[in-house]
């Protein structure tokens, strides 16, 4: 509360300014250009590389020039500044910090800023020496920074009109073979560098479909010519391989509508270090943030928050990431942290410059609570319990209450057997499977079952669906590379897919780690065993799954056995009879594995938080960074610490201030999306929507193809498979299970929504059932008002207003004679709101 | 999740194909882009030239190239089978004798006679450029879904309508539930006309009481996703009040005489009334073309039928002036054994078949490549099926070329294989 007093201060103070962030800006910075510090606020230059030795003509170096400020904060000088260099014949710099060979020998680059100054010794060797050229080293990576080699172009299977390069130079070999060797060699002219077709087409000299790639006399162009002259070289067989680029910096926070230089280096085998900002590939994620071009440098906008800039070379993939604050004066407020959650949430606003929401109502919170561990609205009972409830602890306590509940563990059982396709697929037979995986994991949930073992049960299953329910998982996924897409998407958090058939193009992962996971799988034996008395049927058939004793899995690129690797790991060797699932389950719930705790953590974070903390929650990739590292980190040790129990995992991010703030933004974090100041609104789930539909108007569902006792299913957060036809949940977007990822859950709006909520047969029936809640309520005695109130306690979980009230109790008098035709009013107009389809 | 079935197919392997009934929802598809993007457009209205349709007829089981489209009547007895060929009105064209309506207007018709194909039940590869086979791991979708995907819905009707409901060539595959085709049945069509139960005056108080009990406050909807759902709202009432597609799909609002000549083939009507209120893909089929025994007594009876259907369709978009917006496609999943067997039926046969094109500003009044005499494989111009969609996707301005995500967020092209038909455009 006394937050929201002291913004209203600022918010007088500043009134009439519409636009805060404006109204910061300095004033002696006209609009567009960047508030640069006055000289006497920087107090140190440093410069990074600090000498610069280059080696032959093709060689460059990036400067990147910073100005410490007061309180460490630093500017990015590079572009700003006016350097000398000594001797204008051994090297030249550009006005953006590069700097550029010109002649054998030694001289020195002068920069200065204010009264500040370095100096930067420049050396020059080989310059009039023809360097040897190594085509997968130098050449192709010109291909990829043009996008020759790119999906949509000549990388694509089969080429661009004929001619074929390897998707992003992931097979140099390829490459080299289509323009040296294919279409009679006229692709390359050694005797006439410049005629030839390669140059030609892409300087424009000809006519290109993709049109002029490079100016004729470029630095890409004098190296390809270089190349062609010198006789088409491959290189030598001991020329050094790539084995990681690193960038600099890593990290920095930039005000916005300022800008940032990098510089990304290239490490070989043979311990070199190249420059290659000028030939490595940049995307930023957040354009709205951040912008990048093709030589490094990064320019933030008008929006603050955090993007990262993938920098991407030769199969290596390295980030910049920049954090952005809002930049204005911010008013003091109260943000008492709770747990560790809050203490890292916390301080990445304060990074970020903006305030966090006020704390959520109760009215609001245990509606949000209720809904996203239970998949149920709290009952009116509750409600007024709650409300009137004044232990200062009655959150936590109820939080504890809800995961005590069936709901708990038949909503959650809902969402793991969303990504574990728990499905029928059109087969009656199976139905005796998914029912028992399916309450197998309802199971685990309900008794908490540490998620290690979670785990290990159902990636190293062994008999058949009747004796070991998790066997089901290998009914569904059945070679080793569904069994890689899912192990490590599900478990891992990783999309692994692309790696199949090529190296991943957004991350490092290889053909080879890809095959070295499913080596995993080798072993898995499936048999099928006729079950006794019935029909030799194949859907009748039981399907056993057992550990072959030996067993491997070939490698796609190699056609060889894939030697067993878990990612970034070494090379596991099994003894023939063990089975080597068990080995990667070992690897896999490890501490120190970076994929596992996080990849859950992370999940269950995006469930309740409607975002995950990396976003899409099962795209873990150094490209696709955390919103906050350091709370995933501390999420996932307090997973480890904590038994790999989810209930405390829910527990923490619950009882978190972080969750219970409002959904109301404030000036100064109505523009945050990642950082979580606010609670984000969302949509309930299909299912949880469909039940709260039936709760209020107190109509339970029936399902096709289940008993009508009353121990059947009647919610449909309880129903075991996807194959109950429900056109409602269909349309709010239930997946229908077939792939392992969170993003087959459609919680997209659409029109065939409103005309089902608005229009429909089945809501009109539902509203007036006989018995429902409408024809109860009519038959009440109890005042309206009192009648009223209950069904907003059940819609809302608050009261309603006087206006409200009164144009309810109006429509039930206009009805006085029939109020059940009231009440199924009041009830359609409260499903129908905005407020009751969302979370908030 | 598939518990209702629809009509039943019955194909020669004993197994019944019946097509599923599943969710086909009209306004699944529209998106708050979508309406964002229509609230953009509605000012720009009048300047906007009509977008163009497609309407896929598909005839499962495998209709026979030789007694349709590709007749050989110098081939032995054997082989020709029973039926002659007819002169059309377009010189050197000859039909099927049992095709009088189209070769009577055959300069507003056009055969492709070479396409390769492959030996399954299933309207995968016609509808998506892919087999089944390929599709049970790549989940390519159907062309009306892409239509979908591109367009958007772009009035009151939905931009993709299955009036044979759902199979796997309708199916948006990594497309997304969203751009699965409207099939009129179901919750889907009955949501769309005014609850009986409900009278106008009820309806008021109902919304009356929805706007003001609504507590969810403007300012939580940073990013417009909220506000979007009072834009469906308004949507949604708007349409059940003017039964746009209710109406699009009732032959009987057109005048006597029109619904005399479809008789017995009424879905081609409703085909016609869709793409004219503005849906951009209609997908239906006439089954019963697996003829594995007595083929020329089957044929008989369906040919009529479908030249009737045909005929009157593409006559009727010429003259209500559509023939260059709406592409019009009729094939099934491949061809017939050339030689027929002892039952006198004719068997599987995917080496060639073919299809049957018209409209969509693409060049009728020709019969483009040639099996070999016994019409058992390509003579000349060999295409796919693939290479007929991407055709067709150019006929309507759709670049097959373009790529959407896949569910593992890999870009895919359209079509890997798309080279074009390149007589018909």
């Amino acid at each position: 509360m006394t937050t929201s007093i002291r913004w209203l201060i600022v918010l007088v103070l500043l009134a009439g300014a519409r636009d805060l962030a404006a109204a910061d800006e300095p004033t002696r910075t006209p609009k567009g250009e960047i508030a640069l510090p006055a000289p006497a606020e920087v107090q140190s230059l440093d410069v990074q590389p600090k000498t610069i030795d280059l080696i032959g003509a093709d060689d460059s170096r990036q400067v990147v020039l910073t100005g410490v400020l007061s309180a460490g904060k630093l500017q990015d000088l590079t572009g700003h500044v006016q350097y000398k260099i000594a001797d204008s014949t051994i090297a030249k710099i550009t006005n953006s910090g590069r700097v550029i060979p010109l002649a054998n020998g030694a001289t020195t680059i002068t920069a200065g800023y204010g009264d500040n100054r370095v100096t930067i010794p420049v050396k020059v060797e080989k310059f009039d020496v023809s360097l040897p050229i190594n085509f997968a080293n130098h050449i192709v990576p010109i291909f990829t920074k043009l996008g020759c080699n790119s999906g949509g172009c000549h990388g694509k299977s089969g080429g661009q009109n004929g001619f074929a390069l390897s998707l992003l130079g992931f097979v140099p070999e390829l490459d080299y073979q289509s323009l040296v060797h294919e279409s009679r060699g006229r692709r390359l002219l050694p005797s006439s560098p410049d005629h030839s077709l390669l140059l030609l087409k892409a300087s424009g000299g000809m006519a290109h479909a993709g049109g002029k790639r490079m100016e004729a006399g470029s630095d890409e162009y004098k190296l390809i010519r270089r190349w062609i002259a010198a006789g088409l070289p491959v290189g030598e067989s001991d020329d050094p391989n790539i084995s990681k680029i690193s960038i600099f910096p890593e990290h920095r926070i930039i005000s916005r509508k300022n800008r940032q230089q990098f510089a990304v280096y290239a490490h070989y085998s043979d311990g070199s270090v190249v420059d290659v900002t000028q030939r490595a590939q940049y995307e930023s994620n957040d354009p709205d943030v951040a912008i990048v071009d093709g030589s490094g440098l990064v320019r933030t906008l008008d929006m603050s928050g955090e993007a990262a800039i993938m920098a991407r070379y030769q199969g290596q993939v390295t980030v910049f990431r920049a954090t952005v604050p809002l930049g204005v004066k911010i008013p003091e407020y109260q943000f008492t942290e709770r747990n560790f959650v809050d203490k890292h949430t916390h301080a990445h606003w304060k990074q970020l410059g903006i305030v966090p929401s006020d704390l959520a109502s109760d009215e609001l919170f245990i509606r949000r609570v209720s809904v996203d561990i239970t998949g149920t609205l709290p009952s009116p009972a509750r409600v007024k319990a709650f409300l009137a409830d004044t232990d200062p602890q009655k959150r936590d306590k109820l939080i504890d209450a809800l995961l005590e509940t069936p709901e708990y563990s038949y909503y959650f059982a809902n969402r793991w057997a969303d990504v574990l396709r728990v499905k029928r697929g059109n087969q009656q037979g199976r139905a005796f499977g998914t029912f028992a995986f399916h309450s197998w994991i309802r199971e685990a949930i309900a008794q908490d079952r540490p998620y290690d073992e979670f785990a290990r049960d159902i990636l190293a299953a062994l008999g058949d669906e009747t004796k070991n329910p998790a066997t089901v998982w290998y009914k569904d996924l059945r070679d080793p590379q569904q069994f890689v897409d899912d192990t490590a998407q599900l478990f891992l958090g990783v999309r692994m897919a692309c790696a199949q058939c090529h190296h991943h193009p957004y991350e490092k992962w290889s053909q080879d780690d890809y095959w070295g996971l499913a080596a995993f799988f080798g072993r898995v034996g499936r048999k099928n065993i006729p079950v006794p008395g019935v029909q030799n049927n194949q859907q009748n058939q039981r399907v056993v799954i057992f550990a072959k004793p030996n067993g491997t899995v070939q490698n796609k690129r190699t056609n060889k056995a894939a030697i067993m690797r878990p990612l970034d790991g070494d090379e596991v060797k099994v003894d023939p009879g063990d089975d080597p699932r068990h080995r990667l389950v070992d690897w896999m719930v490890d501490a120190k594995n970076p994929f596992f705790a996080r990849a859950v953590v992370n999940r269950y974070w995006a469930h309740f938080m409607s975002r995950g903390i990396v976003d899409p929650p099962d795209d873990m990739r150094a490209t696709n960074p955390p919103s906050n590292p350091a709370l995933l980190d501390a999420l996932a040790a307090d997973l480890i610490k904590n038994k790999f129990s989810l209930k405390e995992t829910i527990r923490s991010i619950c009882r978190s201030r972080t969750y219970q703030l409002s959904s109301m933004p404030n000036e100064f974090n109505k523009q945050d999306k990642r950082s979580f100041a606010r609670y984000y609104p969302r949509r309930m789930a299909a299912e949880v929507l469909f039940d709260a539909v039936s709760q209020v108007t107190d109509s339970p569902a029936t399902f096709p193809g289940l008993p009508r006792d009353r121990h059947a299913p009647n919610r449909a957060i309880m129903l075991p498979d996807e194959s109950f036809q429900s056109y409602f949940l269909d349309v709010f977007g239930r997946p229908q299970r077939i792939s392992a990822c969170e993003c087959e859950r459609v919680s997209e709006a659409n029109l065939a929504q409103a005309l089902h909520l608005l229009n429909s047969d089945e809501i009109q029936n539902k509203l007036s059932r006989a018995g429902g809640r409408a024809e109860k309520l009519a038959k009440d005695p109890r005042p309206d008002a009192q009648k009223v109130e209950e069904l907003f306690l059940w819609s809302f979980a608050r009261q309603p207003t006087a206006e409200q009230m009164t144009l309810a109790l109006r429509n039930i008098e206009h009805h006085a004679k029939n109020k059940r035709l009231a009440y199924e009013n009041i009830i359609w107009a409260l499903i129908n709101t905005k407020e009751f389809i969302m979370v908030q | 999740m598939f518990t209702v079935w629809g009509s039943k197919q019955h194909f020669c392997d004993g197994m019944t194909r019946r097509n599923f009934l599943q969710i086909g929802a009209f306004g699944a598809g529209l998106t708050l882009a979508d309406m964002l993007r229509l609230r953009a457009s509605a000012a720009a209205r009048g300047e906007t030239t009509r977008t163009k349709s497609a309407i896929m007829i598909y005839l499962p089981g495998g209709p026979s190239h030789m007694d349709m489209y590709d007749l050989k009547p110098n081939a032995p007895a054997e082989f020709r089978g029973e039926f002659r060929p007819i002169n059309t009105n377009v010189t050197g064209v000859q039909i099927c004798e049992h095709f009088p309506l189209q070769a009577r207007m055959w300069d507003k018709f056009a055969c492709v006679r070479s396409i390769v194909s492959v030996d399954e039940h299933s309207d995968s590869l016609v509808m998506t450029g892919y087999s089944q086979r390929a599709n049970m791991t790549a989940n390519h979708p159907s062309f009306g879904s892409v239509v979908s995907r591109m367009r958007g819905a772009n009035s009151d009707v939905p931009s993709f309508v299955s009036l044979r409901g759902l199979s796997r060539g309708t199916e948006p595959g990594f497309l997304g539930i969203s751009h699965r085709p409207f099939s009129p049945s179901g919750p889907g069509l009955q949501n769309l006309r005014p609850l009986s139960m409900v009278d106008a005056g009820r309806q008021h108080q109902r919304r009356q009481m929805m706007g003001a009990f609504d507590g969810i406050r403007r300012e939580l909807d940073t990013n417009g996703s909220i506000g979007g759902l009072d834009s469906f709202t308004t949507r949604a009432f708007d349409m059940i009040a003017s039964g746009g597609v209710r109406h699009a799909l009732d032959n009987g609002r057109e005048p006597n005489t029109i619904r005399e000549r479809y008789r017995g083939v009424e879905q081609f009507l409703t085909a016609l009334r869709l793409v004219e209120a503005g849906v951009g893909c209609v997908t239906l089929s006439i089954g019963g073309w697996d003829t594995h025994g007595q083929n020329f007594q089957t044929l008989r009876r369906q040919l009529p039928q479908v030249d009737k259907g045909v005929s009157n369709l593409v006559a009727d978009l010429h003259a209500r002036g559509l023939a260059n917006d709406v592409a019009v496609v009729m094939w099934g999943e491949f061809g017939r054994t050339p030689r027929v067997n002892n039952n006198a039926g004719r068997d599987h046969w995917a080496p060639v078949m073919s299809a049957m094109v018209a409209g969509g500003g693409m060049r009728m009044g020709q019969a483009i490549g040639a099996s070999t005499a016994r019409g058992e494989r390509p003579h000349d111009r060999r295409y796919t099926a693939s290479q007929l969609l991407s055709t067709l996707y150019r006929s309507i301005d759709i670049d097959p070329s373009q790529t959407v995500l896949d569910s593992t967020g890999r870009p895919r092209h359209l079509l890997e294989d798309r080279e074009v038909v390149r007589e018909l455009l």
